[in-house]
Order: structure tokens, then sequence, then C-alpha cells
């Protein structure tokens, strides 16, 4: 659907972005800051000389919120923090890890940069397409997974690795790793209670990049998983997005 | 060449017996108690409350101590901090603390968030006194979310002690830390686009001049540095200049923490001298896997030009060094390549990761990261010809030095060295040009198939912005 342009009489506050419609996703009800994430706001201006500084953290405070970022929710930043919407839109739109689009419940970045790309990344990338039946990109029919190719995510030293939802990192992957951590995931889901934004899902947090310390430590800092030792699929047009 | 560099000896002297400072093997090291009991903050109480280094004295014995840039440009850190102009009552000053990491293949910061927060936090505290600064802006990658809220839980204990906020220990100094989280954009590790992102802009760099030391955070006086820079600071104080200078390579000393990633047995951060052999460092990295050959060395970081193995053995990990072997020392994230890695795939994907990365304020980057990948995806799919690899490098050419920042020059090194240095593999890839004469292969500059770096040949210039 074209979206509509706004003439001179309309709304000072539009519902919605170029190329989105213009519909809403969340009530009036729903677009309003518990008194918590106020406070929360009040901390950030304060950090700041200006009240655009503060607008990095609303957006992060939003998208923990609403899993997601609506139109209403950039706007809801921009009127909190007294800014017009369009720097709010500007700003959430220059970053990837601001999502402008409803994703899966878990988001899965999977690297494929270029020390995961030798370590089996795409390895990893494709197994996970084809267990979930889709491609980089896509969200799974049931709204569970979304993939994405992801750049660089600094945890070289444990490739291949990957992210869940702009959360925990997941290294050494295998493909039985891979498994497992869907099942995790999975049932994670279906016993609720899962933040929408991400978050309330137990995944263990791992330290893995330090093995200097293996002797002195007992091995806290160690890798669990044996490297990958074969390099098999080169990164092909079809897969490099 | 008599006065070379490359000579295969290592500069970190007696490395095995090397003892970590940035990363101790002491457990729990990041909890303040445990910090302070093993001499944490002493040196900012020795400075600030005892009174040491008046900002004058320290900024020199940082300058003594032949400190460099631990986030890629290897610029001298004194002198940088003395390059904020005099303190003026009217105009705040900032300091931003550089914890983007986003250089493929670099994963050092996070082991000192992780680890020993608090000696950046020391660090970040000195180096505000050093240049009278009230207010830092710590930026950390939005993906390190929980690195972020460690950090943070970190900040607030340092708070709770009095090392930060309102009358540090007692005195009249003062400062303010604030934590910031990304939201993935590589380009926010440049320091001039870090600074608009922290205004709460798009992130897009300035030209500089103006510098930021001249007009940074709001148009006022600010200073960036790496979060290992910063951590090495308190260590400086503590055991002093000339300590400090005589670790590792002479013209570019100190500890370092190396990144190592890719076909080796145990990859991960080492923290050793500057000017440790490369070969050591496979060797403490465990040797190449599963016994296979290794190819190529990535000294740095993704813009870091690619060494091919028989240079890189007599390669150390410098400054200097690496600039006559025709590379950089970057970040220090070394990524080792097996001999079964297909370069043309390799630097395809790199070119992928800065066409994604791309902010899109100049022509020559946002169109020509654009043209270097298509250009490498069709040779690497088998489609190319041999004259696409000479247009890759007029490409280069007209990207390098032509932008507002180096990201530019990032994207075109690794294209530009990784076809000079691996030729035979890309034109294996090719197809021969179709009619007589289209190959300048046997031309000039760039087009040749020589692998090192020919003498008079210095169109690289590493390390990316001061
Ligand atoms: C495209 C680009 C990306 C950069 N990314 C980072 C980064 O992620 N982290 C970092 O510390 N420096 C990065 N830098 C270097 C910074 O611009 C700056 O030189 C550095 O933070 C200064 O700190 P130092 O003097 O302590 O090294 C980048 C530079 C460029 C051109
Ligand atoms: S060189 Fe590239 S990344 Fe840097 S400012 Fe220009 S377009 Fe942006
Ligand atoms: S290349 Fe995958 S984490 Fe760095």
């Amino acid at each position: 659907m074209t979206p509509a342009t706004p003439g001179p009489a309309a709304s000072p506050k539009p519902q919605y972005t170029p190329g989105e419609t213009p519909e809403r996703h969340f009530s009036d009800d729903e677009l309003v800051w518990t008194d918590e994430e106020k406070e929360q706001i009040a901390t950030y201006r304060a950090q700041y000389p200006t009240n655009d500084g503060a607008v990095m953290k609303g957006l992060w405070l939003a998208q923990r919120k609403f899993g997601w970022l609506p139109p209403e929710g950039m706007r809801l930043v921009a009127d909190t923090l007294e800014i017009p919407y369009a720097k709010v839109y500007g700003v959430a739109t220059f970053y990837t890890m601001y999502f402008k689009e409803k994703k899966g419940q878990f988001v899965l970045d999977v690297c494929t940069c270029f020390s995961c790309q030798v370590c089996g990344g795409y390895d990893i990338l494709h197994y996970l397409e084809e267990s979930l039946g889709v491609k980089a990109g896509m969200t799974t029919p049931d709204g569970l997974f979304t993939i994405q190719e992801a750049e660089c995510l600094g945890a070289c030293g444990s490739a291949p690795m990957l992210q869940v939802t702009n959360g925990p990192y997941v290294h050494n992957l295998t493909e039985e790793k891979v498994d497992a951590m869907l099942d995790t995931l999975r049932s994670a889901s279906a016993s609720g209670g899962l933040a929408p934004g991400g978050g309330g899902f137990a995944l263990p947090f791992e330290s893995v990049t330090l093995p200097q310390d293996e002797d002195e430590m007992q091995g806290n800092r160690r890798s669990d998983a044996e490297a990958v030792t074969t390099y098999r699929t080169p990164p092909t047009a079809e897969h490099v997005h | 060449m008599a006065d070379t560099l490359l000579t295969g000896e290592s500069k970190a002297g007696d490395w095995r017996s090397y003892e970590r400072v940035i990363l101790p093997p002491v457990k729990d090291l990041h909890q303040i108690d445990v910090y302070e009991q093993n001499g944490g903050y002493s040196a900012l109480k020795a400075v600030v409350r005892d009174g040491k280094f008046d900002p004058k004295g320290l900024t020199d014995e940082v300058k003594a101590s032949g400190l460099r840039g631990r986030g890629g440009a290897g610029f001298s850190t004194g002198l940088k901090w003395s390059f904020m102009p005099p303190v003026d009552p009217e105009k705040p000053r900032y300091l931003a603390c550089n914890g983007d990491e986003s250089e493929p293949g670099t994963f050092k910061d996070r082991q000192i968030f992780e680890y020993n927060p608090h000696l950046m936090i020391e660090g970040i505290a000195l180096a505000c006194y050093a240049m009278t600064i009230k207010t830092c802006y710590l930026y950390i990658r939005g993906e390190y979310w929980e690195y972020v809220d460690h950090v943070q839980k970190a900040v607030n204990d340092a708070y709770a002690k009095g090392y930060l906020g309102k009358n540090i220990l007692g005195t009249d100094f003062s400062t303010d830390l604030v934590v910031q989280a990304g939201a993935g954009a590589y380009i926010c590790g440049e320091e001039t686009s870090l600074l608009n992102s922290v205004e709460g802009k798009r992130a897009y760099p300035r030209i500089k001049p103006p510098f930021p030391a001249q007009k940074g955070l709001w148009s006022m006086p600010t200073t960036i540095n790496n979060v290992e820079t910063l951590a090495d600071v308190p260590l400086i104080v503590n055991r002093g200049a000339s300590w400090f200078a005589g670790i590792g390579s002479e013209k570019h000393p100190g500890p370092v923490l190396y990144g190592i990633s890719g076909h080796v047995n145990r990859p991960g951060v080492y923290e050793y001298p500057t000017g440790m052999k490369i070969t050591d460092l496979l060797e403490v990295a465990g040797g190449a896997r599963g016994g296979k050959k290794i190819k190529a060395v990535i000294p740095g970081g993704s813009s870091t030009p690619p060494l091919r193995w028989e240079t890189a053995v007599d390669c150390t990990m410098d400054a200097e060094t690496l600039r006559e072997a025709g590379s950089s020392m970057g970040t220090a994230g070394l990524a080792f390549l097996d001999e079964t890695v297909d370069m043309v795939s390799w630097t395809r994907r790199i070119a992928h990761f800065y066409h994604h990365e791309s902010c899109g304020q100049c022509t020559p980057c946002r169109d020509g990261t654009g043209w270097m990948e298509k250009l490498l995806a069709r040779i690497d799919s088998g489609e190319g010809y041999t004259r696409d690899l000479d247009l890759l490098l007029d490409l280069c050419d007209q990207m390098e030095g032509r932008t507002v920042c180096a990201l530019a020059d990032a994207a075109a090194w690794p294209v530009r060295w990784g076809i000079k240095r691996f030729r035979d593999e890309f034109e294996a890839k090719c197809k021969a040009t179709s009619f007589q004469g289209a190959d300048l292969a046997t031309a000039g500059d760039g087009a040749s198939g020589t692998p090192a770096l020919v003498d008079g040949d210095k169109t690289l210039t590493p390390g990316g912005t001061p």
C-alpha cells in the first residue's frame, strides 16, 4: 500500500513512516511509560547536556518494552524527550540493532564475518536455514525464529558463533550445539514469561576467549567445544546478502 | 637492505616469562574489593589525593612512557592529551572512551570489560584528571549487552566508593562516567562518528579539521581514547614510564592484548609485550589447526592488509616493522588463515562487510565499496575476467584518501593487497580477457604480480586517522 503524503493540514503526529502502512500496532493504553521507566528516562536526560543525547537510550528502552520499534514507539520516545520525531526516526533507522519491523521471538544473528567465515560460520548459517526451513532474513511461520546474517560480533576467538536477540552469545557452534540451543529456546517460549524485547530465557553466559588462564584457573574460561577443522561452505553469491 | 626491521628477531625480549598486568590471573578481579586488594585504585589515590603528579605532569609521564593508542591508529597518547586547549572554566570538556570494537577480527576490549573493568575506570579517572575533564562517555558496542550491564555495575561500585563522581577521594576533583550502548553500526568506532552517536545523531563521521580537541562533543574540546589505551594509564602511574617504555618494541612499547582467531588450536586473547614475532604468537595459540600450513596472516583486524606467510615469519608485532612489511598493527587482532582458505572468497567477504557498514556520506566510499563487492562476487563465482583485477585496483586508487573518514581506505587496503599478494589465486578464478591488450598485468603499479611491497611503492598509509 502506498502511504499517503501528509498535507499541510495533516495531523502533526503522523502515525506511520514512509513505506509503512499507517495502521497502529499498539494502542494508546499500551503507549505509556511505567513509573520505573519514567525514572530511567529522567536519569538518561540528566546524563547529557541536551535531550538529543538520551535518544539512543530512550530507543533501547522502547525496544525492550515493545519488542521492536513501531512508528508510534519512536513517536513516544520523541514526545517524551521533547525532540522532533524526524530526529528520532533518523537515529532509529541508522542502526541495525533497532528493529524497525516486527521480528521473530528469537532473532538469531549468525556471524559470518571473516574469522567466523573461515571457521565454518556459513556451515552454521546453512544448518540453521535447513533446520528452520527459512532463509537468512526471514522469520519462521510460527513467529518463533528470525535468522539474520551478522557482521563481526567481537567474539572471533570462539568462532563460529551467534547472538540471540541482541543478547547472549552462543560460542563455538557445532550442529549439535545449534540443536540444543533451539530446544532450549523452544521450551523457554512454550513455558511463557518471555520479555517482549528478548530476555527472560536462560542461555548460559559463556566467557571463552582467554585461554592464557586455562591452567591457573582450572579451566573456567575454557571453550567448551572442539574447533571445527574443515572449511566447507564458500560464501557464494546465493548466501552473501 | 641493511637497515631492515624484518630480521625475524623478536623485540619482545624474554616474553616466555612475561607476567600479565592488564589481565592478570586473579580470580574475580572484576569485583571492586578484589581489585582493591590487588593494588587497585592506588594510582588514582597517588595522583589525585597524594599529588604524585599534577595534570601536566601526568600527561608528560604518559608521553614519556611511549604509550601509543590501541584503537588502531597507534597515535601517541600523551601527545594527543597535550592537544587539549588550556582550561577555560566557561567551557565543558569531554573524554570519550571508545569501546565500540567492531573491527572484524578484534575482540580484546571485551576481555577488559569482563575481567578487569576497574583498571579501565581508574584509567578514565586519571585521564580526566590529566586533562581537567568533568565528564567521560564510555561507548560500548550494542551487541555487548552483557558487558554493558557488567561495566555499569562496576561503575556504580566505583561511584559508591568515591572513585568517581563528586569530590573524588575527598579532593576537589570531580568527574562523571556515563556508559552508553551503541546499536550496531561499525562506523561508530570512528572517533568523530562516535561523537555524533553520543550526541544522539545519526553517526556520520565529521570532516577534520576541526579536530575533536578543538571541537568535539557539543563543539567542546574532547579527547577520544580506546579502552585498552586508558587501561594502560594506571599501570604507567604505578610502575613508572620507564618500566612501560622498557617492555617490548622500543618505538611501540608496552603490554598489548593480542586477539588471535582463525585456524589455530587455541584462539583467544593473549597478553604479551609488543614486538612479538608472529610465529611466536602462532605457537602460543597452539599452532595451526589440523596440522595444516598457514597461508596468510591478518595482523590487526580486517582493514590491515593481509601478509603472506613467507613475509609474516620475519615480522614482529609493532607499528614500524609491520609498516615495512606492508601492513599495520591496527588493533592487534590477528587472524591466521590456512591453506584451505580461498583468498578470493575471503576478500569478497571483507568487501561485503565494508559495503554493509559504509555510512553513505561520501560517493567514493558508498559506491566504491558496492562496486568492489560486485566485482569480487563476479570473480569469486568464476564469471570475472582478468581485467577486473586491474579495475579493482583502479577502484582502490579512487577510494583511498578521498573521503571524510578512513573507512574507505580500510575497505580498499585488504582488496588492494589481497590482489597484489595473492594474485595467482585471483587470476586462477578469472576467465582470460577476451581481446588482446586488455590486460594491464605487466604494466606499472598495482598490476604487477609481485607479492611483496615494491620499493618506493608507498601508496599504503596504514593505521587510520590519528
Ligand atoms: C572506520 C573506523 C573504525 C574504527 N573503529 C574503532 C573501534 O571500533 N574502536 C576503537 O577503539 N577505535 C576505532 N577506530 C579508531 C578511532 O577513530 C580512534 O583513532 C581511536 O579510538 C583513538 O583511540 P586511541 O588513540 O586510544 O587508539 C576506528 C577508526 C576508523 C576509521
Ligand atoms: S568514508 Fe565511508 S564511512 Fe567514512 S564518512 Fe565517507 S561514506 Fe561514511
Ligand atoms: S568474525 Fe565472527 S565474531 Fe568476529
